[in-house]
């Protein structure tokens, strides 16, 4: 076992980040749950990074050198003499393929690693355990805009010389200030990092709920119940000014409040590191959240898919736009291709009288296909990645007039809804769709005739407007008659519904 | 087994060529149909079959438009289009404009980009709203709706006049520089001696398997191992030996600013403004000290900046 640190002697608090270099033991609950959760693949390439002459100083292994007397010889295995000589193993187990998963993770744990597990390595290995998970998380799309009273003089200015209508990330400044904003309050480390297979630059918090930066205090306190995760992700997409930070907790555990509390004051002290003098920052919701961070990135991404939902996403990447001097492709491949497949089905069905029989519903189902494709256009397709997992909707239209109902009745069933909204009020956490006081008032002082209840709907799946697609083209739903909010084209997942459309304004970027 | 492979290949091989003639086919057709005249020849000489003489008429009408129209969008720019929006609580009844940009550079077509508008006030048609668009968020399309566009407020909208058509145009300017900004990098990259953007991804995957942290210093000056001090020597030392040359060039995606890093650990940031010019920028050794003498050469149009900072 490796020696434990001395104790510091004096343990004053103090206003220091945690370093990379701090080590946490391997048998640490959150090393176990990250470092088995990679694959033998992302195990290789992990060491591979950390023992890279540049990240040496914070990833140093466990070597013939640091072994004390008092260790005696009770490693599994026997500790290398240099970096080189740990790094030639792996290297070797990647190009012959020896050795399974388990084995190296072992080897890594208990062996190359056994005093210990740094910050960095293990930063490093959480940022690769979701991009290779990436339903563990649930991510949230924020926005960064700056303070109405700035807005107003950004109106004024000449806009060509504003060249700066997106925050500025630089990487240390942002880092020195956030440091600024939470140290006092709670030690944290921090890595920045940016992943080869996505256009974004990750921020990785590990809160350590300690006034305490040492070494020491990062070791896990016996009788500590507390087993929600510590590590929180914040995404930057390049070239945008949204943020998503992942404030759920992962693997399905609830955060308790204290924890909870903690992450809260990260994302709050965000815009504040952003901010500078006539220039301050705040961050909105844009009420859209999804599990896939590839479905975030094309909902509130760096790219054109942003605000063309649903149906729209034609306008995205189509014939539509095509090269207008390449004449074959601005003709269309999909007219060529209508006309092929109206052929085939025209033909397929056989004999004369049995295609009579049938023509009506194949004709029915292309025309509901037909009625798909115009709602959703080329989205919504069950394997395109960008699924969202829950929408939820809250209707405040007035309730369609029921026949034979009197006014009384009506009013008796208003009362009744008060009362259950009252009784919901009281109980549970407030939900984002309540309604304000001010909507409330708006809806209470409206046409006495009309019924507004508190209704809301909400859809749940691996992929909820793959599935209205589908419900649409087998004729449950009429795609005709659908309203344009269960295609997605709000580009919410989470919203009101007044007049059939999702109000819109509420949500920053139009 | 081989003969399986061998019919594979002969499948495939046969799927490409059957394309390729349908492309081609797609091609000759286009062609006869766009011959000029057509029309009127087919208006003019007798025919056996009436019903064929017009399906006929229709196809080259229909290829005549389409030719008319592409001829018209290459060479406008902007194009506006009327679209109906199938979802039947649209505002308007579904009536949307939609104007069309498309940015070539360099005398190819690059891409098309969208912005629908919708007439959300009913007692006034002319207010035009932005309704759904394909703009990326590095454009400041916000700043120019403030700036062309009446705002939706409580009670009806107010705010500046609407004026579309400059609206249309600072738009494509903005698109059009973005663009024109992205090649002039790529152009820098190719001047320096850099690989594409392709392979010089594919280093980065070898160099960084998983990513590249960008707070990759220690925190405390402590920390700092010797084994590190005398990597960044040997680094220096080689650096020393080797003529200088730039190691990267990167940007960032609206690409306002641009760092170049040099082979003995120079960088420079620099910042650009929209028509493509370098404001200014900062040149520091690899110790953090300014280098003076080549940050007052980079200030000038992009193109010429490997040459200014080689020279």
């Amino acid at each position: 076992m490796a020696p434990p640190p001395p104790p510091p002697k004096v343990t004053a608090p103090d206003y220091k980040n945690i370093p990379h270099a701090h080590r946490i033991p391997s048998s640490h609950r959150e090393v176990q749950r990250v470092f088995s959760g990679l694959s033998r693949q992302s195990l290789l390439n992990l060491v591979q990074f950390w023992l890279h002459k540049t990240r040496r100083a914070f990833c140093r292994p466990y070597l013939s050198g640091d072994k004390s007397d008092a260790d005696g010889d009770n490693g599994a295995y026997v500790p290398a003499h240099s970096c080189e000589e740990v790094l030639e193993f792996y290297a070797e187990r990647n190009k012959s393929g020896h050795g399974s998963k388990r084995e190296l993770l072992h080897r890594i744990l208990e062996g190359d690693w056994r005093h210990g597990i740094t910050m960095f390595q293990l930063a490093t290995a959480e940022i690769e355990y979701f991009l290779l998970h990436p339903h563990t998380l649930q991510w949230t799309a924020m926005r960064l805009t700056k303070t109405p009273r700035d807005r107003a003089n950004f109106q004024d200015m000449e806009f060509t010389d504003e060249s700066q209508h997106l925050p500025q990330f630089h990487a240390p400044t942002f880092l020195a200030n956030l440091a600024k904003e939470i140290t006092p309050i709670v030690k944290a480390h921090y890595l920045l990092l940016r992943p080869k297979s996505y256009p974004m630059t990750i921020l990785r918090v590990y809160i350590h709920d300690s006034p305490y930066s040492n070494e020491a205090s990062l070791a896990p306190k016996k009788k500590s119940s507390d087993n929600a995760t510590k590590a929180l992700f914040l995404i930057w997409p390049d070239g945008t000014d949204f943020v998503y930070p992942s404030l759920l907790t992962s693997l399905g555990r609830h955060a308790d409040e204290g924890s909870r509390k903690l992450k809260e004051m990260v994302i709050e002290a965000i815009p504040k590191a952003f901010s500078r003098p006539m220039g301050r920052y705040q961050l909105l919701p844009t009420k859209f959240s999804s599990k896939l961070l590839s479905t975030v990135l094309a909902y509130r991404g760096p790219g054109k898919s942003n605000n063309a939902g649903g149906g729209f996403n034609i306008f995205v990447e189509t014939s539509l736009n095509q090269n207008s001097l390449d004449i074959i492709a601005s003709l269309g491949r999909e007219a060529l291709d209508k006309n092929k497949s109206t052929k085939a089905t025209t033909r397929a069905p056989g004999p004369g009288r049995k295609r009579k029989l049938e023509d009506p519903e194949v004709h029915k189902r292309t025309k509901r296909w037909n009625t798909a494709q115009s709602r959703f256009g080329n989205s919504a397709k069950p394997d395109d990645g960008k699924g969202i997992n829950r929408l939820e909707v809250r209707m405040d239209d007035p309730f369609p007039p029921v026949p034979n109902s009197s006014p009384r009745q009506n009013q008796e069933t208003s009362g009744l809804d008060r009362a259950q909204a009252a009784k919901r009020g009281r109980k549970g956490r407030p939900s984002l769709l309540d309604r304000t006081a001010e909507e409330q008032e708006q809806i209470e002082s409206s046409d006495e005739d009309v019924w507004i209840p508190d209704v809301r709907i909400s859809f749940h799946g691996s992929h909820v407007f793959a599935g209205l697609r589908q419900l649409v083209e087998i004729g449950i739903v009429d795609g005709e008659k659908m309203p344009g909010w269960m295609t997605g084209e709000a580009g919410v997942t989470i919203g009101v519904v007044k007049d059939g459309r999702i109000r819109r304004g509420e949500v920053p970027g139009f | 087994m081989a003969t399986l492979e061998a019919l594979d290949n002969e499948i495939a091989e046969l799927r490409a060529q059957i394309s390729s003639l349908q492309s081609h086919r797609a091609n000759l057709s286009h062609i006869l149909l766009s011959t000029p005249q057509l029309s009127q020849r087919v208006d003019q000489r007798p025919v056996t079959n009436e019903s064929q003489r017009r399906k006929a008429t229709k196809v080259v009408k229909k290829i005549t438009n389409h030719n008319c129209e592409q001829t018209y969008r290459s060479c406008a720019g902007i194009t506006a289009y009327k679209v109906q929006d199938p979802d039947p609580y649209a505002v308007d009844s579904g009536n949307i404009l939609g104007i069309r940009i498309d940015v070539s550079i360099q005398g190819k077509f690059v891409d098309a980009y969208h912005v629908l508008f919708n007439r959300p006030d009913p007692s006034n048609n002319n207010v035009l709203q932005i309704h759904k668009h394909t703009i990326p968020p590095c454009i400041p399309l916000e700043l120019l709706r403030n700036k062309f566009m009446p705002v939706a407020h409580k009670e009806g909208f107010e705010g500046v006049e609407q004026d579309l058509v400059r609206f249309g145009k600072f738009l494509r300017r903005e698109l059009v520089s973005w663009h024109l900004r992205s090649v002039a990098v790529d152009q820098l990259r190719k001047e320096a001696g850099l690989p594409d953007a392709k392979t010089r991804e594919k280093q980065e995957m070898e160099k960084y398997p998983v990513g590249k942290v960008l707070n990759e210093w220690a925190d405390e000056e402590s920390d700092r191992d010797e084994e590190e001090e005398d990597w960044i020597e040997d680094e220096e030392r080689n650096g020393r030996q080797d003529p200088l040359k730039i190691t990267d060039i990167d940007a960032n995606l609206p690409v306002t600013q641009i760092s170049v890093t040099w082979s003995n650990g120079n960088t420079a940031i620099m910042k650009i403004t929209k028509d493509g010019r370098v404001e200014k920028g900062v040149v520091r050794s690899r110790n953090g000290a300014r280098v003076s003498e080549l940050g007052e050469k980079v200030v000038g149009r992009i193109e010429g900046l490997i040459e200014r900072l080689t020279a």
